[in-house]
This record gives structure tokens, sequence and C-alpha cells, in this order.
């Protein structure tokens, strides 16, 4: 990591996380709907979790998965190495279900395209939506977020960091990150 | 960490954490086969030959099985049908097989080493499925998995191996394996199919049943392979089969919850009795399962670092 600028203090980001917990709770208020939310590893889960405190406080009830999407990529065997695969739990029928699908970035759109794969390898989800903390906007992939707390707009080369546990190296926040290669 | 390597040749060359990194891996490709779509489109686009110069029936299948549900194309290979049997040598054969632009070759072979030979000679992936009595790293990793599934862990854990481990390749993946990862390894049968040199490489060596099962955690049966036994080191079905065949009164001697492990085909009331086989501690269908699982996670990640 060569430069680390944040975009958001720890404050400012979990006020986010309740903002985008109400928007996921105005799309279903009124619907008798439960909620079901899949978070997407590693960070997504991670926000997926928070989403759900926050709906548990507003007397929500959410169904609540997650997925790891390596098995999915599009560019396995074109890398030097594949990343840890991760648990998948989805401990409910995803039949007829709104789901809404949680990932910390939306960058490319190419985690999202896996994620929709696999998902619906579990049977044939009524709705899909997505949730994501920072929108990036000009994904790769014909692939928009239905809920969106931030829009930061960055060179397609630096990279949105999402941090939920604070560390020694880096404090909790959102931070923009260049790598130098 | 991460995985670096193209080849799966042997459980002697992994690291503790490189051996359980594929088990972590197989755990959540077990899940894959629990699905209704038991498919993932991992290995989309790539070409796996399993080239099996030894015959196999269970390995190849579910090798077979395993790059299906990985979404590979498959070419199978026997050496009866291929042009070894015409003079040409094993690395133009699988020069060839390269040149049709493979990404992996599954192989079984009778004499040791071949894997290792090819695979530093190819650019595509190899994965040893079995070579003469050297290494049979799948079984390994699918004893290992079934292991820890059960037993949860490895340390200080108590395992036998009994039968013929002289001439098993399946013994010394298990040993390396187990060993590496913290296990008592105890490996027990005739003298001259167990013999004492076994001790040099850390594991405690026993020519009699009781002693072998007393305290252990886990037994691990093989099967006594007639088609091998033809060099005056085996003392006949009838011996061997009173002296160390696993029975119901054997179960007297071991600990209630003793695991009981073989890979298969058993010769039933030879090595094992056949309700013992099917009792309650035989886990045997279970490292089938497994079986199919961990060979998942190795064609994937062995696919996965090509570049």
């Amino acid at each position: 990591m060569n430069s680390c600028q944040q975009l958001f203090d720890a404050e400012e980001m979990m006020a986010a996380v309740r903002n985008l917990a109400g928007q996921i709770v105005g799309r279903f208020s009124g619907k008798n709907r439960k909620i079901a939310l899949v978070g997407i590893h590693q960070v997504g889960v991670k926000l997926a979790e928070l989403l759900n405190i926050e709906l548990k406080k507003q007397g929500y009830d959410a169904d609540f998965g997650m997925l790891d999407i390596t098995m999915y990529r599009d560019d396995i065997g074109t890398r030097s190495m594949l990343p840890r695969i991760h648990e998948t739990e989805i401990p409910f029928d995803v039949n007829e279900k709104e789901i809404v699908l949680v990932d910390d970035v939306l960058s490319t759109g190419r985690t999202i395209r896996a994620a929709l794969d696999a998902l619906t390898d579990y049977g044939r989800p009524g709705v899909i939506r997505l949730a994501v903390l920072v929108d990036r906007g000009e994904p790769e992939f014909p692939i928009r977020a239905d809920f969106v707390a931030f829009k930061v707009d960055l060179p397609a080369e630096r990279k949105v960091l999402v941090n939920f546990e604070a560390s020694p190296e880096l404090p909790a926040g959102i931070f923009d990150v260049y790598w130098h290669k | 960490m991460q995985w670096k390597r193209k080849d799966l040749l042997g459980l002697y060359d992994l690291s503790a954490e490189e051996i359980t990194f594929i088990l972590d891996t197989a755990a959540e490709f077990k899940k894959v086969s629990q699905r209704r779509v038991k498919k993932v489109p991992a290995l989309r686009g790539m070409t796996v030959v399993n080239f099996f110069v030894e015959p196999s029936t269970r390995t190849r299948v579910s090798f077979e099985l395993a790059e299906q549900r990985l979404s590979a194309d498959i070419v199978n290979m026997q050496a009866q049908a291929s042009s070894l049997l015409k003079g040409e040598t094993l690395l133009d054969t699988v020069k060839n097989i390269e040149a049709l632009q493979v990404d992996l070759v599954v192989m079984r072979h009778s004499a040791t080493g071949a894997q290792n030979f090819i695979a530093d000679r190819l650019k595509c992936g190899v994965i040893n499925a079995g070579d003469g009595a050297h290494e049979h790293p799948t079984q390994g990793l699918l004893d290992l998995f079934t292991i820890r599934e059960k037993m949860g862990g490895f340390k200080g854990l108590n395992v036998s191996i009994i039968g013929d481990i002289l001439h098993s390749r399946v013994a010394r993946s298990n040993i390396w394996g187990l060993l590496k990862l913290g296990a008592n390894v105890t490996v027990a049968g005739p003298s001259t199919l167990v013999p004492r040199e076994f001790e040099e490489i850390g594991v405690r060596v026993c020519h009699n049943l009781k002693e072998a099962v007393a305290n252990a955690d886990v037994i691990n049966l093989l099967r006594i392979q007639h088609e091998r036994q033809n060099n005056g080191f085996f003392p006949g079905i009838g011996e061997y089969a009173s002296h160390f065949g696993v029975k119901s009164s054997t179960l007297e001697w071991m600990k209630p919850e003793c695991m009981i492990m073989h890979p298969g085909p058993i010769n039933r009331d030879v090595e094992l009795a056949g309700e013992v086989a099917d009792g309650e501690n035989s886990v045997i269908l279970e490292q089938v399962t497994n079986g199919l699982a961990v060979r998942m996670a190795v064609l994937f990640l062995v696919a996965g670092c090509r570049k």
C-alpha cells in the first residue's frame, strides 16, 4: 500500500450503515414479505451482519446467509493464485424470496455477476436486490445497485477499502488506496 | 496462505498449512454436492485428461465426477488403448496430450515417481492418482478430511494403519499427512509386510493386532491386494484373516468410539468382517463421499494457479 487516504471516518461509515438499513426497511415496509440478507465474502458479510443488527433494532427478523463467489469467478486459471474460499451458508429456502445481496463496494460488477450465478444455483429467488456501502459508478457489466450509501468517483486503478475493524495499522473507515505495482 | 502449486504429487511435499488449506477448501466443495444443483462453473472451458496407465475404477470415477461437478471437459485414456502399447514413451504420450491444449492431467501409473517425471516437463498441471507403492495423495487427503470431520483435529490422535504397509501408497500418503498434522501413527501387520525400518520415519511398528488397536482413536485397514502378493511376503489369506482381520471380537479390545476406515474395495472377512464394515464405527461410505469433495478441491486449486 503506497498511499492511503481516508474518504469517510468510522462515524460517517456507521451512519451510512444505518442509512442503508433504512433504505432496505423502506422497501419492505407495508409488504408482508420477510427480508433476506445475503452477504458476499469477505467485507460484504460483515456489512450484512451490521445491517442485520440495525434491522433487528427496527423489529425485522431477517433471514441471513453468506456467499463465497470464488467458485464462480471468471478469472480462474488466469491469476497466479486463488483466494481462500470462505464459508457459504444459505440456511433458508431461496425460492420465491426477495433477497438483498450485500457487498461493501460495487466496482466492476463482476463479483455481483458471480454472486447472481451462485445464488440462483440454490433455487429460483423471486427478486434479488443489491445493497452496497460504496458505489463507484461505471461498472464493467450492466449491473446497478438498488440501495447505496455513498457514491464515490475515483480512477479505476485506485481501490476503495472498507474497514470495519480498527487495527494499529488502519483505523475503521472507508479509504482510497493506491497500490503501486 | 495462498495455493501456489501447479501439481499435486504427494503429501510428503506439502506443509501442514498446505494440507489444512486443501481440507478447508474441500469442506466448501462438499456442500456443493449437497445442493440440488451439484455443479459450479469453476473449471468451465478447461479440459482434464484422466490418464490411467494402471487400471482403476473407483478413483477414476471419483475424479471424473469431481471434474464434471466443476464443469470441466473430460477425456479418459487407458493404457490398454493408448500408444504406450505401440512403443511410444510415456513422455511422448503426455507431450502429445499437452499439445491438444489440455489444462490438467490426472495420472495413475505403476512406476514410482512417474508423475513427478512428467510434471517437471509439462506446463499443464499434474495430479497424482497413485504411483506404484509411493503415494496416493487424494486418498490420503480424503482420509485426513474424514478424520478431521469426525474427530475435530489431529493433535495427539492415535491412528493405526493395518495391513500390507510395504506395498501401500495409501499408507504412505496417510503417514506423511498424519505426522505433519501432529497425530501419533502406528503401522501394523505381519513382519514381512511391516518392516521395522518404518520406525525411522517416526511411526510405531507393531506386529500384533490387539496391541495395534488397543489405544487407537482411528484404525485404517488396507485392502489385501491379491494382485501384488506373489513374492512370498504374504502368509496366505486364511492366516492373515485370523491374525490381522478385524472382527466383532476385535471391537472388545478397542475404544468404543474408535473409528474404522478402509479405502475400499473391501475384501469382506479378510481384512475386515462384514458386520464390522457395516457397523456403526465404520465411516467407509463417508470416505467415498469425502473423496469427491477432496478431489474437487485439489482440481480447483491446481487448475487455479497455472499462470
